[in-house]
């Protein structure tokens, strides 16, 4: 285990610092300057500016001092806030997109499991199709619309919770709805593809031959074995959404990262961009490793050794 | 004391404990007085020498204060000056300041604010981007460039209150220079104070102006201005807070207007046909242009004028103003923006005078003989060109509709490539382009700043338009007539009719912001360029 373990953290390093690479090389494609007022500085006095950040040196001087600083978790300041320093700018940002994204996914996988599982053992009836509906809905429907229908229902027609702005429990609720929609909806049709092939396993045949009641079976058989493989996809899913959705955040004026990240990269704000990407794809590693883990442990049937990992 | 007594002492301390809190509080929720705006981007910075959006310089504009204030139609009116004198030449200017003006630190105002915060500006290592402005002040463009050591800078302090400005040319734009953020003051103590933190927080500056800033952390949503106590003119500042939210989305913003949580409201598309007829509703104009620009240096059709004219007059800007922008933009009446700058003598206004209407408008017989006779004189017998424009959704409306448009042209035919932003920038001014959309926002009220852009050779010019004539009116305007407000006028008037005839660039549309403004909101001053909105005078009726 222990020599698995370090395998693989060796391995998320490197795939970081090959991300940390290509997105370096990628950026300095993108044509446009990092500068705010580029449209209406001339070239010389863009190179002026150049020289003072340092931008005017070969490239792979840059890339070396760029992975060195970055190697010591510096990203540096970003430039469409002067002088901010981007791990400033993330970690104020990152709070709300972290706590959106995990009231998110626990509403949805919760309430996906529930209707997932009901549709599964009511196959076929009136129930089973609702749900597919719903599910089907929460996939199709884009997190925009819904946010501007919970928006305009919700906040401004009923009054149940405030319109956007970012302050107590309240005002995560909107967001939390419109961002739940797609684990939601996921976790449901995987739930309900799962059970049923479960259901009709020959162990559960063997447990109602045995007369377990239909609850103890559905409880302790079904519903267990058909939630491990959900852990694979629940892992990514995360991820995605815990790094924030520039739609909802906008329309909530939710102070999170997922808008801050697309901005950074429509006006080449190269620090803040390697410094966003670096964290997602961190969580990301991370997240998959944890989800390696946990699947070891929950699924005997799964081994983890060193020469097979 | 014997317990009754003592109860009876503590019985009457609590009760008038009671009613005086309910005093104090009635009177603070009754009296303050409140506004809710909003903005539609975060601030960037609050450093003036590095600021460049205008949800910064808005900021700027009423936290800080400089040796003017523009009112409307950009109107100098005094603030840190209180006597202005030019030299004969032009090229001295001697500005004495007021005694009893502070900064928020309790430290007075002086002409060494000035001399600091100008000199750091223009000094390379600050790598501001807005130096430029500075250009014509004298050794400013040496100073940029490196040659000279910024403290050269063409300002000086003589004594506490006077302040001596010398340039190398005569500026007539000069006084609204001196109204804009990057020309106030600063507290050399507080940059020192905060070093590489100045600017990046409230609480990381000190104010002199009529608003301070309170909780904008560098990177919230959230921020306030409060009455600056330490202000000299604070008897005229009627408003105790205004709140500031960022609302990005525009269906957001209106709902938060509808339930009262917002005064103003930024509206778009067809929004502002839904409260067009509203009382709420006000359309503001801006100094934004929209026009294309031909790649004169690569392609050798667009050196002729025919062609260019033909292209300009196929094009119903009407139609792109009422119906696919729909937005409140409107016409424009050549490069220079409506509304920026009115005639020092007559009051009207420069887009107005200096209009030729067929060059702004759709005739399109014309335009199919112009082009045909274009197409011969060049030897050709079909036209292909790529529209280069940016890739934002209201952008690619834009190019579409001038695709139709052009496309009615017989042989002609126009391929669109939109591309981000800062791509279209950089391939403009890297002249990898046919025909591109080109926007300009004037910094200040005054027609030159359009019309600077167009002179042989300059940065902007990115398609390579070149008219001796016109040169030699704008040099006439930036050189022999820069005192002679009158001539000066004539010369840009001139020049704006060449560049419109010759149809150098094609004026495609103005840009304008739709609001929903509170009816209790008055004392605003609106201007298109510079500082956009003025709080000072800021008051509420019932």
């Amino acid at each position: 285990m222990a020599k698995y373990l370090l395998k693989r953290i060796f391995y998320l390093f490197l795939t970081l610092f090959l991300i940390a690479s290509i997105t370096f090389f990628l950026m300095k494609l993108m044509p446009g300057t990092p500068l705010n007022n580029q449209a209406k500085l001339s070239p010389q006095q863009i190179k002026i500016i150049y020289e003072h950040y340092g931008l005017n040196k070969p490239v792979w001087q840059q890339y070396i001092s760029y992975i060195v600083d970055a190697a010591h978790g510096n990203f540096g300041l970003s430039y469409q806030f002067s002088d901010q320093p981007v791990s400033y700018l993330i970690s104020s940002r990152i709070g709300p997109s972290l706590q959106l994204g995990a009231q998110a996914i626990i509403v949805g996988v919760f309430f996906g499991i529930i209707v997932g599982s009901l549709s599964a053992i009511r196959k076929n009836t009136w129930i089973d199709g609702a749900s597919t509906f719903i599910s089907i809905l929460g996939i199709s429907i884009p997190s925009f619309v819904l946010a501007i229908l919970l928006q305009y229902y919700l906040g401004l027609k009923l009054q149940w919770f405030p319109i956007a702005d970012w302050g107590g429990f309240s005002y995560t609720v909107l967001p939390t709805l419109a961002l739940a929609a797609s684990p939601f909806a996921e976790t449901s049709r995987f739930v309900r593809t799962e059970m049923v092939d479960v259901l009709g396993s020959d162990y559960i045949e063997l447990a109602k031959a045995k007369g377990l009641s239909r609850t103890g079976i559905v409880w302790h058989h079904a519903l267990r074995n058909s939630l491990i493989p959900l852990v694979t996809v629940i892992g990514p899913l995360a991820a995605a959404i815990m790094t924030g959705s520039m739609v909802v955040e906008n329309i909530f004026s939710v102070p999170g990262i997922g808008e801050q990240f697309v901005k950074s990269i429509l006006v080449n704000d190269y620090p803040t961009i390697m410094g966003v990407t670096m964290l997602y794809s961190a969580l990301l590693c991370a997240i998959l490793l944890l989800t390696d883990i946990v699947y070891g442990i929950i699924d005997p049937r799964i081994r983890i050794s060193g020469n097979e990992g | 004391m014997n317990v009754r007594s003592a109860v009876k002492v503590g019985a009457v301390a609590l009760a008038s404990t009671l009613v005086l809190a309910a005093c104090g509080s009635k009177n603070s929720s009754s009296s303050k007085k409140t506004v809710n705006f909003e903005e539609s981007a975060e601030i960037s910075t609050m450093d003036q020498s590095k600021v460049t959006d205008v949800v910064g310089f808005t900021q700027l504009g009423n936290t800080q204060e400089g040796l003017y204030r523009l009112g409307k139609k950009s109107k100098v009116t005094n603030a840190l000056a209180t006597n202005t004198k030019e030299s004969k030449d032009g090229k001295t200017w001697t500005f004495t300041l007021r005694k009893n003006a502070k900064w928020s630190n309790g430290d007075p105002v002086t002409a060494k604010d000035f001399v600091y915060g100008w000199q750091r500006t223009v000094n390379p290592k600050t790598a501001s981007e807005y130096a430029y402005l500075f250009s014509g002040i004298k050794n400013a463009d040496k100073i940029s460039s490196g040659k000279v050591n910024y403290k050269q800078l063409g300002v000086k302090a003589d004594g506490k209150y006077k302040l001596v400005v010398t340039l190398d040319r005569p500026i007539a734009y000069f006084k609204l220079l001196m109204g804009f953020p990057t020309f106030y003051p600063q507290n050399q103590k507080a940059v020192e104070k905060y070093g590489s933190k100045y600017g990046t927080a409230s609480d990381k500056l000190v104010y002199d102006g009529p608003y301070k800033q309170v909780g904008w952390t560098g990177t919230n949503l959230n921020w306030k201005l409060e009455k600056n106590n330490n202000y000299w003119d604070k008897k005229n500042v009627k408003m105790d807070t205004i709140n500031y939210q960022v609302v990005k989305d525009a269906s957001t913003g209106l709902n938060l207007y509808n339930s009262k949580k917002l005064d103003v409201a930024n509206i778009t598309g067809n929004q502002v046909a839904q409260y067009k007829n509203n009382k709420d509703y006000v359309l503001r104009k801006q100094s934004s242009m929209f026009y294309l620009q031909y790649n004169m240096k690569k392609e050798k059709v667009f050196r002729n004028a025919k062609i260019r004219k033909a292209i300009s007059m196929s094009i119903n800007r009407n139609q792109l103003t009422g119906k696919v922008l729909a937005d409140g933009s409107t016409n424009p009446k050549g490069l220079v923006s409506s509304g920026l700058a009115s005639n020092p003598k007559t009051g009207t206004d420069f887009a107005t005078e200096a209009e030729v209407k067929p060059a702004v408008t759709q005739n399109l017989t014309e335009a199919k003989k112009l082009m045909a006779e274009g197409l011969k004189e060049e030897g050709k017998s079909n036209l292909t060109f790529t529209l280069l424009g940016d890739d934002t959704a209201s952008t690619k409306q834009i190019t579409e509709f001038l695709q139709s448009q052009i496309e009615k042209l017989p042989n002609v035919k126009v391929n669109l490539q939109n591309v981000p932003f800062k791509t279209r920038l950089s391939d403009s001014s890297d002249g990898k382009f046919d025909v591109v959309l080109s926007a300009w926002g004037a910094d200040f009220s005054d027609p030159i700043s359009f019309l600077q852009l167009f002179v042989s050779g300059n940065a902007q010019n990115n398609g390579g338009f070149s008219n001796k004539q016109y040169d030699a009116l704008i040099k006439a305007s930036n050189t022999t007539d820069a005192t002679n407000p009158e001539k000066r006028w004539d010369d840009m008037v001139q020049a704006e009719k060449i560049l419109m005839n010759d149809q150098g660039i094609a004026p495609v549309f103005q840009q304008a912001q739709s609001q929903l403004w509170s009816s209790k909101l008055k004392g605003v001053v609106y201007n298109t360029a510079g500082v956009n909105f003025d709080y000072k005078g800021l008051y509420l009726t019932k």
